[in-house]
């Protein structure tokens, strides 16, 4: 069986995220409009929509970094507290978040030293950090302070410092939303590698209609003001997926239509 | 000679001009502040012999220079208690700095309760308390040290507490998604980001230290520079003075050093 349809057979287990009924407000602001959702487990998902349409707060509620006012949220069954407190998921920020004073491989053993102390069980990838550094195609660079590589190249540090602790959900908030469009094709390329590798259920949110139809099986198309859901896009283009992909008739028919429904929002 | 040998000549003369240039600006750079420094002092010196000022009111370069040769045993003599008297407060002041930055980094109530407290105490001018500490603490080593600490003090309260508080939020989210303990986050994230903070508030205590020990040493010693420069102004020995004066700066000199070797060898990224 290929990586693919491995990845849709899981599928039919636990949904890797649960939303029934969920809001979120900050005071009066309401972020969150009554989402329900369930996230197919192995799945690769993009999170597209206006901005203050909730994509970043959606991925804040999963991961448990904020509460909902409302309804709830779970992952892989659990409370996201559980599931935070067993690492089964991982985030990715827009902003790769390394240490500075650590290089690149200590960033990555960074998850696995946290809680050790503790005696708290955690979750290892079968991959060692140097392995994973390779995966995300920094092998060589491993002893490198984080300010010695490119922004790319950082956001590749990130990518495998979430994929550690061997998560079965990775949330990633426009993690390549301030590269260049070079370094993001080619860190898409990697990224689809990596989910076909590790089967991890991906929720990518971008601002990029390309990158999300690219990226995706499906899209989670937001609405603004307040953040609500406004329809779930099939992808139907085969993996691997191809750059030359993105010139085909399909893809189009899928960007427009995604850009007709962004406009509206 | 072919063409493509000429361009290549080209670039390689073209690097070694650059080199060249590079050598000749960074001999600039050390050679203006020198010959600047050489000018003034000669300047100096030939002002006093041309005016004939007296010898206790300014001594000429050479006669510090030569002061400071003949006068080293002592000048070493009262310079090694400075030095210790410095580096006892500028350890004690600031381990005292971090150790209250950090418990007004975990507790608002203390930094409520005792922030407004510290800003009094460092509005006081030192040369105002060091009477009061040399009758609390007595003539000997401890008054030194708590005035050398107590000046060192405050520059690294605050700069230690706005180093703990440089965390960016992103890196604590990251903190609560490992599901990280208080103590985890402030050893792991908290603490080594707060190290460049840390090293420019010990670089000005390095200086200040010393500043403390002397003004210590000037409300009662029988020993240290500071004892000395009371000594020699008050017996008129102008060039003492001036060697001493010198020594004093020479030791905070080395001081600020050591601090920028070690901030080099800690602070790597």
């Amino acid at each position: 069986m290929d990586a693919v349809s491995l990845n849709a057979a899981a599928g039919t287990q636990v949904p890797a995220a649960s939303l029934r009924n969920a809001w979120v407000k900050f005071g009066q602001f309401t972020a969150i409009q009554d989402i329900s959702l369930e996230i197919e487990a192995g799945a690769f998902y993009s999170i597209l929509g206006p901005s203050g349409c909730g994509k970043s707060t959606l991925l804040r509620l999963v991961s448990d970094l904020i509460p909902p006012a409302a309804g709830e949220v779970s992952v892989f069954g659990k409370t996201t507290e559980a599931a935070r407190l067993a690492r089964e998921f991982a985030f990715v920020f827009q902003d790769a978040t390394l240490l500075p004073w650590r290089s690149a491989l200590k960033n990555v053993e960074l998850p696995l030293e946290i809680g050790r102390s503790r005696g708290i069980d955690i979750p290892v990838s079968d991959k060692s950090p140097m392995e994973l550094l390779e995966l995300v195609g920094l092998k060589g660079r491993e002893h490198a302070l984080p300010h010695e590589l490119s922004g790319g190249m950082r956001q590749r540090v990130a990518i495998a410092r979430a994929l550690v602790c061997k998560p079965k959900l990775l949330l990633m908030d426009e993690p390549f939303g301030a590269l260049d469009e070079m370094t993001r094709d080619h860190l898409n390329l990697q990224l689809l590698k990596v989910w076909e590798e590790t089967g991890v259920t991906i929720l990518f949110v971008t601002h990029s209609i390309p990158e999300a139809v690219f990226l995706g099986q499906k899209v989670l198309m937001l609405k603004a003001h307040p953040g609500r859901l406004h329809e779930i896009v099939d992808i139907d283009l085969p993996y691997p997926r191809s750059i030359a992909q993105r010139d085909t008739p399909e893809f189009t028919r899928y960007s427009a239509h995604l850009r007709g429904l962004l406009e509206a929002c | 000679m072919t063409a493509v040998e000429n361009t290549l000549n080209v670039i390689a003369s073209d690097e070694a001009a650059e080199i060249a240039a590079a050598r000749r600006n960074r001999l600039v750079a050390i050679a203006t502040p020198v010959a600047t420094a050489a000018t003034l002092i000669f300047l100096w010196e030939a002002g006093v012999r041309v005016f004939g000022v007296p010898d206790y009111i300014a001594p000429t370069p050479s006669a510090v220079a030569s002061t400071l040769v003949e006068e080293f045993p002592q000048l070493m003599r009262n310079f090694w208690p400075t030095l210790y008297e410095s580096l006892m407060g500028f350890a004690v002041g600031n381990l005292a700095a971090v150790l209250i930055a950090v418990a007004f980094v975990h507790s608002r109530l203390a930094e409520r309760a005792f922030f407004p407290i510290a800003v009094f105490i460092n509005t006081i001018p030192i040369l105002a308390i060091a009477p009061i500490l040399v009758l609390i603490f007595g003539a000997g080593l401890t008054a030194k040290v708590v005035i050398a600490a107590l000046i060192c003090f405050f520059p690294t309260l605050v700069n230690m507490v706005r180093g703990l508080q440089a965390v960016s939020p992103q890196a604590l989210e990251l903190a609560r998604i490992l599901s990280a303990s208080k103590s985890e986050v402030f050893w792991k994230i908290r603490l080594p980001s707060s190290l460049p903070f840390l090293f420019s508030a010990l670089k000005i205590a390095a200086t200040t230290s010393v500043i403390g020990a002397i003004v210590g040493e000037w409300v009662g010693a029988d020993l240290g520079l500071g004892a000395l420069i009371i000594d020699a102004t008050f017996n008129f020995r102008s060039a003492l003075l001036y060697a001493t004066v010198f020594l004093s700066s020479g030791l905070s000199v080395l001081l600020f050093a050591a601090v920028t070797i070690a901030e080099r060898l800690v602070v790597r990224w």
